[in-house]
């Protein structure tokens, strides 16, 4: 869906010629999605009230360090040197690899109904090191994600040191198409405050 | 003196758990849980026939450490199980509640007790906040005008509305009322000034934990000049000072004892959530500002011998004023039953009968 206010571009990564689309002000927010996955969803509109929001579609191999490397490249040459990172489903795996590769470079990340590869229950290699990747790192799951469930959330939840764990009532894998508003504002308030945004700042005040 | 002792329920792990908060509750041993809430009325039952005059609770929350976080629950358990003490519950963290409820299971509660109900109310410790979501720059505000819909809500012959600044409602009557009249005697727990000033206003008790004499003297001596300000002064019985005592045979013992206690800070947030907590929770003592985040293990305040303690006990209730003391005789969260159990004996037998008449 073509919109005002919505770049698109392409950039090489691997070889691969990779599609993005680029929405908003903001600090830059890099959303990795899957091929033919970076259309914008209203989730998206509402981040890029907030961020620079750029949806990048991988190359659609397995994540792997290598590919991390190819994508941190990749957005260098975007001149993206510090920027958040989002990822949904099997990209959180990449995205994780890419916070390994470059932790510098990665501010925080939101990883959307993380998955594992088809057929691969457990990523031993990615786990291993995941207990000293320090970056600020948000896992939302819905709570009717019946394709991953909460299990690679609760992985990750448990071995990195700055991660957290947030159900979303009623959404399915699709998080942030399921339930817009609540997905941008648990994320936009992770991305601004990182892990204080466990301290509720809501106004109960009926009146003054 | 009166004296109450603070059940915080034993929990032993039987592996170490994280010193952070909120501690994985997942880590939750269930038969560990259950021998330490096996183990609360054997210990309470003693602690009832030593002549303690009150047994207190308190709610806290995502932690082994104090393993009642509805201390209602824990209160109507002990009531139910114990015929003469006191219940003191010290207290509901007000800000994350709907004040009316607390009102209505208070006042259950005291009938359930047939009016033994001591109440105290409280903002909570600044971890607090995180548990339901309490915003901590509104902590403070949310508890007054709690604490005063709920003395509303326990003296009001008629049905009335509340237009508050955080809370609203059309219809509040409470049945039961409470048994003891006009209600039970309530405290307003914690140093700060705003705490001080709605217990005077109100002729509430008011309490004070854990720090040194002289500082919680500061915040006692302003609720008095409150107090006479509002035109009363209160009885000794309407000050509390919680705090840790290890007593032992001798000095040396006790002290040998308090140098094993882990300098362990209660609910350590990580630090990222502290400092933020440092910037939107701000905390005063009288007036003069401290630290919401407590660093380091709670002091101990009473520490030696029979004799030792009894010295300390007068010195607290000349500086401080207190006229009960609601103790924890080994620090909350050290699940070691054994010198807690030899702790309340020697307590009992050589200290208990010497400030009784403090």
């Amino acid at each position: 869906m073509r919109e005002t206010g919505v770049r698109e571009g392409h950039v090489e990564a691997g070889g691969v010629r990779c599609r993005y689309q680029d929405a908003g002000e903001g600090p830059a927010l890099v959303h990795l999605t899957a091929p033919r996955g970076s259309s914008l969803t209203p989730a998206h509109r509402l981040l890029a009230q907030r961020f620079r929001v750029i949806a990048l579609e991988t190359p659609g191999v397995p994540p792997s360090p290598e590919v991390a490397a190819t994508l941190a490249g990749a957005l260098q040459s975007l001149g993206l040197e510090r920027f958040n990172l989002m990822a949904t489903a099997r990209e959180a795996a990449t995205a994780l690899w890419l916070a390994l590769h470059a932790p510098e470079r990665v501010l925080a990340m939101v990883l959307e109904a993380p998955a594992a590869m088809p057929g691969v229950s457990r990523e031993a290699n990615l786990e291993r090191r995941l207990p000293a990747l320090a970056t600020p790192t948000l896992v939302l799951v819905g709570t009717r994600d019946d394709v991953a469930g909460p299990s690679p959330g609760r992985v990750y939840k448990a071995l990195m040191p700055g991660a957290h764990l947030v159900f979303v009532y009623d959404a399915g894998p699709a998080v942030g198409a399921d339930r817009p508003e609540a997905f941008a504002e648990v994320a936009i308030d992770f991305l601004e405050r990182h892990e204080a945004f466990v301290i509720s700042r809501a106004a109960t005040v009926i009146h003054p | 003196m009166k004296v109450s002792f603070f059940e915080t329920v034993r929990y032993l792990p039987p592996e170490p758990l994280p010193s952070e908060w909120p501690v994985p509750s997942g880590t939750y041993d269930r038969e560990a849980g259950a021998a330490a809430f096996r183990g609360v009325m054997e210990r309470l039952e003693y602690v009832e026939q030593l002549g303690f005059d009150w047994v207190s609770v308190s709610e806290h929350h995502y932690s082994p450490r104090i393993l009642t976080p509805s201390p209602i629950v824990a209160a109507a358990y002990i009531a139910a199980r114990l015929p003469r003490i006191k219940i003191a519950l010290l207290g509901p963290i007000v800000p994350h509640s709907n004040p009316v409820r607390v009102a209505e299971e208070l006042a259950m509660l005291d009938n359930l007790a047939q009016g033994r109900l001591i109440v105290g109310l409280l903002r909570g410790t600044a971890n607090e906040a995180l548990t339901y979501d309490l915003n901590p720059a509104e902590a403070r505000q949310r508890t007054d005008e709690g604490m005063e819909l709920i003395l509303k809500a326990w003296t009001e012959p008629h049905p009335f509305g509340w237009q508050g600044r955080h809370f609203r409602y059309r219809t509040v009557s409470i049945w039961p009322r409470p048994l003891q009249q006009p209600h039970p005697p309530t405290y307003a727990l914690g140093t700060s000034r705003e705490s001080c000033e709605f217990a005077a206003r109100h002729h509430l008790g008011c309490g004070v934990s854990y720090g040194p004499f002289e500082v919680m003297a500061r915040a006692t001596r302003y609720y008095r000049e409150q107090c006479a300000r509002h035109g009363w002064q209160p009885t000794p019985e309407q000050i509390v000072y919680r705090a840790n005592m290890l007593v032992a045979d001798t000095d040396e013992e006790a002290h040998a004892l308090l140098r094993r206690q882990p300098d362990q800070a209660p609910f350590v947030m990580r630090a990222g959530v502290r400092e933020a907590m440092l910037t939107l929770d701000s905390r005063n003592i009288a007036g003069q500002t401290r630290s919401p985040i407590v660093t380091g293990a709670l002091p101990t305040t009473f520490v030696g011998s029979p004799d030792t303690v009894v010295e300390q006990v007068k010195r607290c209730r000349d500086v401080v004023g207190a006229g009960v003391l609601d103790l924890s005789l080994h620090p909350p969260g050290a699940g070691d039953l054994e010198p807690l159990m030899r702790a309340l004996e020697l307590f009992g037998g050589k200290v208990l009968p010497r400030i009784r008449d403090l």
